[in-house]
């Protein structure tokens, strides 16, 4: 960020370790240089926490990120959306277009911001909350992240963090290292080890497993 | 950077960059030019402002009150500058209506003072969570009377933080209150800034004086100002018109004369109050002027509109009022059309054609729905102007 310095291409500046299970795997979205992201849900989800973690650890990256979160009136539910956008150039424009990858945690979000999202875009949802997942033809990841917060942490609080890890596994946006100093930065006092468990969890994901109906495929309840 | 409010830097994230807040940057700059006083009252999308204000003034020795509500607010800064404190306060539209009277009060009495107001759509409660221009004119005449206005416009974080020292220096050197607008994009928007930047901008800001105090050596010097605390002189302070004694006066003559000096104090330099930046200076039949979170959309615009091979000029403006008449006039004379877009229905579309309609067609783009007007919007609307970029 530092002027004289060359911004470098997303997730360039780490080598892509994000996939334990999966050495092949580079991250879907690596190497790009503009990409826009959106994270979406209910007012209380911590979705705006994800978008700013995940542009924390963009700028650790030394991109040139800009972050916006729009949110409804009410102190809790109603919508709630945090807009990142990551990119090796000075951003102009503070907000999305067309969006490269649409993270729902909530039906409402799945189905408002579907729209937003590029023909060839990423759509990566809560198998849970999304009961009804709207037609996209791109590439879907259809993950438990609820359940699987419950699982690891008894907490369904570190579901985001969880969802952050299981991006960061499926797009190689930012480096793991970048993304593990921006959650102990940026989540609430006390909350780092379980946070950061959480974490673990969900960069170990395996995507190939959860990629287009994967879910469906291991027996995992869709339509419920 | 020893000397940076190390307090704010949960923002750091390494050792040379920051995502920042716009509006934790705006403290960052208060506190960096000086402010010591704040009281407010919360109101989104302005909160962060205060939350970080709180946190942080007891710290560096500075005062913070929670007021019952922005009219308190307002009075209990121009007490503390009377006192010779620096003294800020912020809130959004609905506030920012309560906080008129007072705001005459201190333009009458020369209380030097910065107001931030992140814009939300309106009127009344409006959406408190979306992105307006629309308190521009509020911003100018919202109080009674003829007044001076000095109102500046951020469009980025690095703005919230220069512009709030800017706020500060003007508020200072012109003895009077200094507006500076952002909205709930600018406001609530994160990005990526390094502290080489910041610093950039410190050095910058190096050349203005931000010593605290009442008596600063610039100030005003059109107008005769009351007296102060400890001066010696008896200090009285009235929103009735007053003479150099500081006590009421109905004589027609002195009135008259206050009022004008009070007017042109910031009317006569226009020069050091106007801010503003030229891209693409003469290249073009189409100029965008723009302001705030728009101008951001108006250099997108530009790049874009490069791409497909249509030149235009962009005329960011930093400063809304007094109305930077010289530039908007040099522009106007070499190109055919001005586009305004704002986040309203054409309030400064409409002072911008006072100035420029001599010389060019003035065209607003006025978007009202709590969205930013994208690039292509105001493409579009250039193409349509004129012809689809054949001739250009």
């Amino acid at each position: 960020m530092v002027d004289g310095t060359t911004p470098s291409p997303i997730g360039s500046d780490q080598a892509p370790t994000s996939t334990p299970s999966s050495a092949q795997w580079e991250g879907l979205l690596f190497g790009r240089e503009y990409v826009e992201v959106r994270f979406g849900g209910s007012g209380g989800q911590g979705v705006i926490l994800m978008g700013v973690i995940l542009a924390t650890a963009a700028t650790l990256d030394h991109h040139r990120v800009v972050q916006t979160e729009s949110y409804g009136p009410e102190a809790r539910g109603g919508y709630s959306r945090s807009d990142v956008i990551i990119s090796s150039e000075p951003v102009d424009y503070p907000e999305l277009e067309r969006a490269h990858l649409l993270v729902a945690l909530s039906q409402l979000a799945a189905s408002q911001y579907i729209g937003t999202l590029r023909n060839d875009g990423i759509f990566i949802y809560d198998l849970e909350k999304v009961v009804e997942p709207p037609v996209f033809k791109g590439i879907t990841f259809a993950i438990p992240f609820t359940e699987m917060a419950l699982e690891e942490t008894g907490r369904t609080q570190t579901t985001n963090i969880l969802a952050l890890g299981a991006v960061t596994s499926i797009t190689g946006l930012v480096s793991v290292e970048s993304l593990r100093k921006a959650v102990t930065g940026r989540v609430p006092a006390g909350t780092e080890e379980i946070n950061n468990r959480a974490l673990i969890r969900g960069l170990g994901i395996d995507p190939a497993e959860w990629q287009n109906g994967g879910a469906r495929a291991y027996g995992l309840p869709v339509d419920r | 950077m020893e000397s940076w409010h190390g307090h704010l830097l949960k923002e750091r994230v390494d050792q040379s960059s920051l995502l920042i807040q716009g509006n934790r940057a705006c403290v960052l700059g208060a506190l960096d030019a000086g402010v010591r006083f704040y009281a407010g009252y919360p109101i989104t999308p302005s909160s962060e402002i205060m939350e970080a204000m709180a946190v942080e003034l007891p710290r560096i020795g500075g005062v913070f009150v929670q007021m019952e509500d922005e009219i308190a607010s307002i009075c209990a800064c121009i007490g503390a500058s009377l006192t010779g404190e620096v003294a800020m306060t912020a809130t959004s539209g609905p506030g920012f209506s309560l906080m008129q009277e007072a705001l005459g009060y201190a333009i009458m009495v020369q209380a030097p003072l910065v107001v931030v107001d992140v814009m939300r759509s309106g009127p009344s409660t409006g959406r408190p969570t979306a992105p307006s221009q629309a308190d521009v004119m509020q911003a100018r005449w919202g109080t009674h009377g003829d007044h001076p206005a000095i109102v500046l416009a951020a469009s980025n974080v690095a703005d919230m933080y220069r512009l709030t020292m800017a706020a500060v220096r003007f508020a200072l050197r012109f003895r009077t209150p200094v507006t500076l607008l952002a909205d709930q994009v600018v406001g609530q928007m994160r990005e990526s800034f390094s502290e080489e930047l910041l610093g950039r901008y410190r050095l910058t800001s190096g050349d203005f004086d931000f010593t605290p105090g009442y008596l600063h050596p610039d100030l005003a010097r059109e107008v005769h100002l009351p007296h102060v605390l400890g001066s010696g002189e008896y200090p009285h302070v009235t929103g009735l018109f007053h003479d150099e004694t500081g006590f009421p006066t109905n004589d027609p003559e002195k009135t008259d004369k206050f009022l004008r000096e009070l007017y042109n104090k910031v009317a006569h330099h226009r020069d050091e109050l106007c801010l503003y930046d030229v891209k693409n200076e003469g290249r073009g039949r189409v100029c965008i002027v723009a302001y705030g979170s728009c101008a951001r959309s108006a250099r997108a615009a530009w790049r874009l509109a490069d791409q497909e091979g249509l030149s235009v000029e962009v005329l960011h403006l930093y400063t809304l009022f007094p109305l930077p008449v010289e530039i908007v006039q040099k522009v106007a004379r070499r190109v055919e059309f001005m586009i305004i877009p704002e986040l309203n229905l054409g309030q400064y579309a409409h002072e911008v054609r006072k100035m420029a309609e001599q010389w060019t067609t003035v065209i607003g783009i006025g978007k009202t729905d709590g969205t930013l007007i994208t690039p292509r919007e105001i493409l579009d609307r250039i193409a349509e102007l004129v012809g689809k970029y054949e001739s250009v």
